[in-house]
């Protein structure tokens, strides 16, 4: 049958779809509206039924997940006996971390995303394919009024930004994507910055951007350990929004400027149910006098046509 | 009619890769079904037909990715195109050779998919990941190309008419 059907090997098809998808690419990146649209709406058709045809196949993950996991899962289990006791104990200190990060709010009279709307949405699928391990799709969407770019959370803190929305889902990009980069400020200076994610690395969070040293030795004007880190009003996320606590604080190569190790308040990890912040997103970063100290860390690209930015420098 | 069987099998693709294989998947990683599609259409529909399958088969699933719209779609149209133009007298049809072919083809895609990411700015697809999902996504997509290749025949059946003036041709 294959024989039979080759025709002609002209590339000419080729080069008019390769063209095709330029064009296509060329829009989609600059946000144009209707190509934006027609995505949505073939999302919003197929959903509905991705929904039922998740349920009726569930059984199929479960039993895939019963006897190709099986050795994982009685290994797990025997290792999650063995971790309750100090889960329950993790837990007093997240508990405890909690605690320390809201007395940090309350003392510097900031309350968590007070009085900002949000809706509340199940995260019902993680990553579709295989280069999306930092993206989850949420059930509420557009008719919940959630938009692109709004702030995503939990009630330990900040864990993503919804970067699509279809009518009735969205997806999330989480704080472990280190391509995501967030304007922090230091609840104990008032210093701001730019953060992410460290690849490879639960729960750690670095500020490498924008927090200069001190001009003083003094120890006491460095960012305390422990202290709590929040949105910045200049970044594209809500001000005020826990990020994390801060763990290590220390010297970049330039010697000017300081690399701050952030433990991350969310479990980013292990997400069930998340809060989006009903706030309309800023379009871009307004961080200004801001620059990558010169050991940025693991991961960071030192390129800087892919500094977020580079736009507002500009 | 062609164009509304290969329709259904895209369908039916795209809904086991969005529900059964975000929990089915080795060593972390999924097949690709799109791409096995793709594969198999520029196998089987030669490098004409089968590109522009691939083409429609890559748009599709970027539609679900995060990834810009037109990626999957240009990655999978190449590799379909290179495998629709191998020299047909070297096939003989068998289940290995098939499967041989969805591995190496899948690998294309996976690995053209990524590079042109890395192109257009896309930050992390080409990294040591990169190899280990490719060839394990490779080795799951020859794994099920023989369930796939009966569907894929049947959806070929006959010329596919994709607007009138090919309409008019065929």
């Amino acid at each position: 049958m294959a024989q039979a059907q080759r025709t002609g090997r002209s590339p000419h098809r080729l080069v008019l779809l390769a063209l095709t998808a330029i064009t296509l690419l060329t829009v989609d990146l600059n946000g144009f509206g209707p190509a934006e649209s027609a995505q949505r709406v073939v999302r919003d058709v197929l959903n509905p039924i991705t929904s039922i045809a998740a349920t009726v196949v569930s059984p199929i993950g479960d039993a895939w997940n019963s006897v190709f996991n099986y050795g994982d899962l009685e290994s797990e289990n025997e290792a999650l006996k063995e971790e309750i006791a100090e889960r329950t104990g993790a837990a007093v200190r997240a508990e405890a971390d909690t605690q320390t990060l809201r007395r940090f709010l309350a003392a510097a009279d900031l309350s968590y995303v007070g009085d900002i709307d949000f809706v509340t949405a199940e995260v019902v699928r993680s990553s579709v394919g295989n280069f999306d391990d930092h993206v989850v799709t949420i059930s509420k969407g557009s008719r919940d009024g959630i938009e692109k770019g709004m702030a995503v959370v939990t009630a330990a803190g900040l864990v993503g930004r919804v970067i699509d929305a279809d009518n009735s889902t969205a997806a999330v990009q989480l704080l472990t994507d280190d391509s995501l980069f967030v304007g922090v400020r230091l609840v104990s200076t008032d210093d701001v910055g730019l953060g992410h994610s460290v690849p490879g690395e639960d729960g750690a969070f670095v500020i490498d951007r924008g927090t200069d040293l001190p001009d003083s030795d003094d120890p006491s004007l460095r960012p305390a350990i422990g202290s709590a880190v929040v949105t910045a009003a200049e970044s594209i996320f809500p001000a005020d929004v826990p990020v994390g606590l801060v763990r290590e604080v220390e010297e970049a190569a330039d010697e000017v400027s300081m690399i701050i190790h952030v433990e991350l308040t969310a479990d980013v990890g292990d997400l069930h149910y998340v809060s989006v912040l009903l706030v309309a997103p800023l379009e871009e970063f307004r961080l200004t006098e801001v620059r990558p100290s010169s050991d940025a860390g693991e991961g960071i690209d030192p390129d800087p046509l892919n500094d977020p930015l580079a736009e507002v420098e500009e | 009619m062609t164009f509304f069987k290969i329709g259904l099998v895209f369908f039916v693709a795209i809904i086991l890769q969005l529900t059964v294989f975000v929990d089915v998947r080795v060593a972390g990683v999924a097949p690709e079904l799109l791409a096995l599609v793709a594969v198999l259409a520029g196998y089987l529909a030669g490098p004409e037909r089968g590109t522009t399958i691939a083409f429609g088969a890559g748009l599709l699933w970027d539609v679900w990715l995060p990834t810009p719209l037109g990626l999957a779609a240009m990655a999978f149209a190449t590799a379909a195109f290179a495998i629709g133009s191998l020299e047909s007298g070297l096939f003989t049809q068998s289940r290995a050779q098939i499967a041989g072919l969805v591995g190496v083809g899948t690998f294309g895609c996976v690995l053209g998919y990524a590079l042109l990411g890395e192109i257009v700015g896309e930050r992390g697809l080409v990294d040591l990941e990169l190899l280990r999902i490719a060839f394990v996504s490779s080795l799951l997509n020859a794994a099920i190309a023989p369930l796939m290749i009966r569907p894929m025949r049947w959806a070929l059946r006959g010329p596919i008419v994709f607007g009138t003036r090919a309409a008019a041709r065929s």
